[in-house]
């Protein structure tokens, strides 16, 4: 009761949104405080990270292959000669576009089939959920191959492709999750009230269901947005997604997964990294779907 | 009575709940004391913090509440100070509860009788499953369940909720208690089904001496059932008074405004002489000294930086007001309610032979093999007057809102026309076009869910206009302003959120934004059901007001008959799906009356009326010969016989305008309800 809601209304505009973001900041729970935190450190390490490198990505003879972490190769050395500190900061703001960009696209495609489904129902909803079924039945890296594949060699090692191939993964699944919340918010009263008034479906899709379901949405966006590196690190792998010498994370793995033995910091390097990311992203997302669902309703992911 | 040392003692207790703003006191200093065999109302609005003064009844907390000082003694016991183990073994022995709603209550994936083998084996009561099913029979057939052996057998889900909420009573007295502490029992109940488990537990009372707490909203049940009332406000106990003492002479302002709330349709409400309650219960904003100073008529400025204390005006009388002795009683002239009598014949709206068929939900593939279930609405035909009121009233499940939903479109329709200023109109929304999406407006029950939780109140209200009116963007700003002030809301509640708002406030929301597009009906279903008393009586204010000044007419759907009766010009009576009785508002409260029409006035609390006992005759389930004779026949206190069985009763005129369906003839029907 110290600060009641019409004393924070008083409080002069031009300083209310830094109250309300320091507010906000105050109120939130502690993982999204933590996943925050985490997270900018990425998001700073893939804007900064490639002036600050001590070598270039691509840069070799920088030491003695496979010598191990020292002060100068905290991570070490790969079997190339490049340094895998250097790699993993250069290689950060590629994981990040590549995989938020990607799961974006899935996220929002997916979920404005999931809510118009679920909400004009019938026959449109069985054929739009039968055939996300479909595609879920493939297996997901199966299907991005196919879609590769599908795209032809022209198009090789293009990120556009990469990310394309894992929204394509990505919108049954999130089509399903976006179905099953409309189901719930399509007994609400609101809904029928836009009904009645004539509201066209889109509208009703965007107006009143889509801010209903952020809070399910976001905490599949994070999980999504987790696994995607790993999704693309494999594509990269079979020789489907980016290329060699890209230093993308993922394709790092499985670049250096022989040296597990030889040079474990060097498989850890981009391995932790990758962990931190998914959990900042994780612990991010979760806090913010806990904060934007004021009543809790609909976030329990 | 009072040389009976407490069962309960609460001293000086104060919890606070730890919220966003720091601590938020919801209980401050309360003092009360229960002594053994006594039933203590508890009563106040919603947020008096009633619930969480009893859950401490238990030692139970809030895992984020905060006792912040007092004590609760259970027989001379410390419940605050006990470990989990002493708890558990109190809990459900010594003081049991009963929830608000039964149907979370029972866990829905164990059967009945395990709920009670459970309990009883944890408690020691008895020592082997089959002593204790031997139990479980004793106790449901104790609180009037039919067939208990069937019952045990049961998940909680197969029962009705007047039948789960008397498993949970069961459940409570398992294992012989001394003091049982009621949340709000009835309060997601029928009104026939609430006077039933008032019923058993005033006879549970007498026959096991139980003391009881019971906690509500609603006053006049009390009445019923209370030795004495504590009525709370925003945390403190008021007024405390043997119930009959505080009915016929409150003491506090607020308990005089509370009683003034309370719907009466037989007696006029005129001797205590006090008016509705105003305003709302704000927490946010309470003022140092009586914290009923801002909505109280009789305030002074000492009121305002005073803090009251509760004195004693008798030896059983306490009150927390220091003008007590100053505020006379006054004595209304009960005003006449102030209905217009407009008899215009014209008909905005008619529906014929409504009848409609809910097809079992699910997907639409296997739906299209499957059957049609037996119809919700069956021939349904009446008319509503331009400008006038038309009240369905029935339990829930009689089809009420289906018929409110099949006006507006939502429901497609199996049989039957409505015809709407003249014209039959299609049954279904989408093919209707602008000019008809505006005149019929709904408003639903639940403010919760009728309001998008993520929009602004400027823009729920304000698409309507957008999208049905056509008037410049401009100018929609305004017009939500002005409807804003038409349901007495504030300007500044555009920029708010709905969750910011109280249920009675989220309600007027609904409603202007009902109302900004000028209709000429408006369906209002069910709109008071999920509100406060005293909000209740506002709301029914401000709706009166506005069907005269907007000329609207209105189809006003209600469990509530003594509500209808208020506000209605016509009436309709439904049961299971038929119209049973119809006519104006006067020769429906008065002879003769449907069998049904009678059972519904006698069930509605009313204060100053004799406890009831449990009549388990008319528990019957309504299922059982239905839809050959007379679908009430199971329940009916006038059955003549096999006729009523097998044959459909006529629908019949009695003097001007009033249908009954019934094989009864009018002399029959004239037993006035009284006042017992």
């Amino acid at each position: 009761m110290k600060i009641s809601l019409v004393g924070d209304a008083a409080i002069t505009k031009s300083n209310s949104w830094r109250v309300r973001y320091a507010r906000m900041w105050r109120e939130s729970p502690r993982s999204f405080r933590i996943g925050f935190m985490i997270l900018l450190f990425w998001v700073v390490v893939a804007i900064v990270g490639p002036f600050l490198a001590p070598f270039g990505p691509t840069q070799i003879g920088t030491g003695i292959p496979l010598s191990g972490a020292s002060w100068e190769h905290p991570f070490g050395i790969d079997q190339l000669g490049r340094d895998v500190f250097s790699r993993v900061i250069h290689g950060a703001h590629i994981v990040l576009l590549l995989s938020i960009s990607a799961t974006l696209c899935g996220l929002v495609i997916g979920s404005f089939l999931g809510l118009l489904s679920g909400y004009i129902g019938g026959w449109l909803d069985e054929i739009i959920m039968r055939v996300s079924e479909a595609m879920i039945s493939i297996p997901f890296l199966i299907l991005a191959m196919l879609i590769v594949a599908v795209a032809g060699p022209q198009w090789s090692g293009n990120p556009i492709l990469v990310i394309v191939a894992v929204a394509i993964v990505y919108i049954p699944r999130t089509t399903r999750l976006a179905r099953a919340a409309s189901l719930d918010i399509i007994t609400k009263d609101y809904i029928t009230i836009a009904r009645l008034r004539g509201e066209p479906s889109l509208s009703v899709v965007r107006r009143e269901m889509l801010p209903n379901a952020t809070g399910v949405l976001l905490v599949e966006f994070a999980t999504r947005a987790g696994f995607a590196p790993v999704l693309i690190g494999s594509l990269g792998f079979l020789g489907f997604g980016m290329r060699p010498p890209t230093p993308e994370w993922g394709l790092m793995i499985s670049e250096y997964r022989e040296l597990i033995f030889l040079s474990p910091v060097t498989l850890a390097g981009p391995g932790i990294s990758l962990a931190t990311l998914v959990v900042g992203l994780n612990l991010c997302t979760e806090g913010l779907a806990r904060m934007l669902g004021r009543s809790g309703e609909g976030v329990s992911a | 009575m009072s040389a009976k040392s407490p069962i309960l003692s609460i001293r000086n207790l104060s919890v606070a709940y730890d919220g966003v703003d720091g601590f938020l006191e919801v209980v401050s200093d309360v003092s009360l004391d229960l002594v053994g065999g006594e039933a203590l109302g508890l009563v106040g609005e919603s947020g008096s913090g009633k619930s969480t003064l009893a859950l401490q009844c238990l030692g139970y907390q809030h895992p984020r509440a905060r006792v912040l000082q007092g004590k609760v003694f259970l027989q001379g016991k410390d419940l605050l100070n006990l470990g989990f183990e002493d708890l558990s073994r109190i809990r459900g022995k010594t003081v049991s509860f009963v929830p608000q709603n039964p149907t979370t209550a029972l866990n829905p994936a164990k059967r009945i009788g395990q709920l009670f083998t459970e309990l009883l084996l944890h408690h020691g009561v008895v020592r082997s499953n089959h002593v204790a099913a031997k139990r479980t029979t004793d106790l449901l057939s104790q609180v009037g369940l039919p067939d208990p052996n069937q019952m045990i057998r049961r998940y909680p889900h197969e029962l009705s909720g007047g039948q789960q909420q008397r498993v949970c009573i069961a459940l409570a007295l398992a294992c012989s208690p001394d003091l049982v502490v009621l949340d709000e029992p009835t309060t997601g109940l029928d009104v026939t089904t609430q006077e039933q488990i008032i019923g058993l537990l005033v006879r549970l009372r007498q026959q096991l001496g139980l003391s009881m707490l019971y906690v509500t909203h609603d006053l006049a049940l009390l009445s019923q059932i209370a030795d004495r009332v504590a009525v709370m406000y925003a945390g403190q106990i008021i007024e405390v008074a043997p119930t009959v003492k505080l009915f016929k002479e409150p003491l506090h302002p607020y308990t005089r405004g509370l009683i003034a709330s309370v719907p009466h349709f037989l007696s006029a409400n005129s001797k205590i002489g006090a008016r509705p309650l105003q305003g709302l219960l704000r927490r946010a904003d309470l003022p140092d000294g009586c914290r009923f100073s801002t909505r109280c008529e009789h305030v002074t400025d000492l009121c305002m930086d005073t803090r009251q204390r509760l004195e004693a005006t008798s030896t059983d009388h306490y009150v927390a007001c220091h003008r007590w002795n100053h505020i006379k009683v006054t004595f209304n002239e009960e005003k006449k309610s102030e209905r217009l009598i407009r008899q215009k014949a014209e008909a905005i709206l008619k529906i014929e032979e409504l009848t409609v068929t809910y097809h079992r939900s699910g997907s639409s593939i296997i739906n299209y093999f499957r059957t049609p279930t037996t119809p919700a609405v069956h021939n349904v035909s009446f008319q509503i007057r331009r400008g006038g009121i038309f009240a369905l009233v029935g339990e829930s499940g009689s089809g009420k809102s289906t018929i409110a939903k099949s006006i507006s479109g939502i429901q497609p329709l199996d049989g039957g026309k409505i015809i709407f200023q003249g014209s039959l109109i299609t049954a279904s929304i989408g093919a209707r076009p602008k000019n008809l999406r505006k005149e019929i407006q709904y408003v639903f029950q639940n403010p919760d869910a009728s309001l998008n939780p993520r929009i602004k109140i400027s823009e729920i209200i304000g698409r309507q206009i957008e999208i049905l009116n056509d008037c410049g963007r401009d100018e929609i700003g305004e017009r939500v302003m002005i409807a804003l002030d038409d349901v007495r809301l504030d300007r500044s509640y555009a920029k708010r959120y709905p969750d910011e708002l109280s249920g009675g406030e989220r309600q007027r929301v609904a409603i202007a934004r009902a109302l900004i597009v000028n209709p000429s009906l408006l369906l209002c279903d069910e709109i008071l059901s999920g509100l406060d008393v005293s909000v209740q009586a506002s709301v029914l204010d401000l709706l009166r007001r506005l069907v005269l000044k907007k000329d609207v007419s209105m189809l006003f759907i209600s469990h509530d008959i003594a509500v209808v009766r208020g506000l209605a010009d016509d009436v309709g009576v439904l049961y299971d799906g038929c119209l049973v009785e119809m006519g104006t508002n006067e020769e429906i409260f008065s002879a003769p009356f449907h069998p049904y029409t009678e059972m519904l006035m006698k069930a509605v609390p009313k204060l100053n009326k004799k406890p009831l006992f449990d009549n388990d005759s008319h528990q019957i389930t309504p299922s059982e010969a239905k839809k050959v004779g007379c679908a009430f026949c199971g329940r009916c206190s006038k059955k003549i016989g096999e006729i009523c069985e097998v044959t459909p009763p006529p629908w019949r005129l009695f003097g001007q305008s009033l249908y009954i369906r019934c094989h009864h003839e009018g002399e029959e029907l004239k037993m006035v309800p009284d006042q017992k």
